[in-house]
């Protein structure tokens, strides 16, 4: 028999979002400390949280509010986010058949991880690619609230020589060379990752919206001349 | 800084983050998506995904830079990756080397 919890929690989707949101615990960690430094008053600071949800909008926010300009810090803080437009251009397939509802909730909760999740997921049936992107996005969305607000509370202790801030990167390479197996993918992926280190000297991160416009028009130039012609042999995403 | 110019300020970041979530969505979800743009947003997933990965490793904020057991610990991690096909994998070898070669190097 099932329970209200089983039958509106896709477990599966949270149990794939628990290894990308451990990454982030450092990071939620800085963002609670910066609040704890910055110039907002703390409880507004921690509500660019669920107002913003965006760890990197956050932190330029309660980092530069109150040392820059309202538009300097409203232009940083949006900018960085920039990729989230191509997010929601990529999963609109998705919920082309999902009700008006979902719409309007599912945006909320998409970040780097959701997104990574269910794009790969995104060819499930609507029902269920709903309760895995609403499993998985407001598990993450949970998890971030209490991370800030324990990092208010203990992020000065994090040692840095434990270098987690890297893991991301080392989470987001692999999730792309887990997904790609098609030529015009991988040539995004390549020509994405490689521009956007070139790039990477650009201020307020625009380097990975730059990144991912050429890696963009590189994989679409490369399916107009390979079509999908595989890399590889292995068929099923993990 | 005032309670109500901070959060008017979190308001405003907030709206304009959640615009640039939903404007596809919410504006394409109910039509027809022309078939080359279909096949141009398969591209958009790996190539945002790597520019991120590479450029968070990178530093990203005006000062770049990937040292050596940084750059070490995305090539474990990558190989991992592209043979395990296991993000845990992928995650316990790329920090484990750049964990090493940072006592190492």
């Amino acid at each position: 028999m099932s329970s209200p919890w089983t039958r509106l929690v896709d477990r599966r989707g949270v149990a794939d979002a628990i290894p990308l949101f451990i990454p982030a615990i450092p990071f939620g960690f800085v963002v609670g400390l910066a609040v704890t430094e910055g110039e907002m008053p703390m409880f507004i600071g921690w509500l660019t949280s669920p107002i913003i949800f965006a760890g990197a909008a956050q932190l330029a926010v309660v980092t530069l509010a109150g040392t820059a300009s309202l538009w300097s810090v409203i232009v940083a803080g949006v900018v960085i986010n920039t990729r989230h437009v191509m997010y929601s251009a990529a999963l609109a397939p998705s919920f082309r058949h999902q009700p008006r509802w979902m719409r309007w909730v599912g945006p909320y909760v998409l970040i780097d991880q959701t997104f990574a999740l269910t794009f790969l997921r995104a060819d499930r049936p609507p029902s269920e690619f709903r309760r895995y992107y609403l499993s998985v996005g407001f598990f993450l969305w949970f998890c971030w609230q209490i991370t800030v607000a324990l990092g208010m509370l203990v992020g000065p202790i994090v040692p840095d020589s434990w270098r987690l801030a890297f893991a991301p990167a080392v989470m987001f390479l692999g999730m792309v060379l887990i997904a790609i197996e098609k030529v015009p993918q991988t040539t995004a992926a390549f020509v994405g990752g490689s521009v956007s280190l070139a790039a990477a000297g650009l201020p307020d991160r625009l380097g990975i919206l730059v990144g991912a416009v050429a890696g963009v028009a590189a994989g679409t130039l490369a399916d107009y001349r390979f079509g999908d012609r595989p890399v590889r042999r292995v068929g099923v995403a993990a | 800084m005032s309670v109500w110019s901070a959060l008017a300020l979190t308001l405003v970041v907030g709206a304009i983050t959640y615009g640039m979530r939903a404007i596809a969505i919410v504006g394409l979800a109910g039509r027809e998506i022309p078939q080359p743009i279909q096949r141009a947003l398969r591209n958009v997933g790996p190539a945002v995904l790597a520019a991120l990965a590479l450029n968070l490793a990178a530093g990203g904020e005006g000062s770049v830079g990937l040292t050596w057991p940084e750059g070490l610990a995305l090539v474990a991690a990558g190989i991992t990756a592209w043979f395990s096909r296991n993000v845990i994998a992928t995650l316990v070898a790329g920090m484990s080397v750049l964990w090493i070669a940072e006592a190492l190097l």
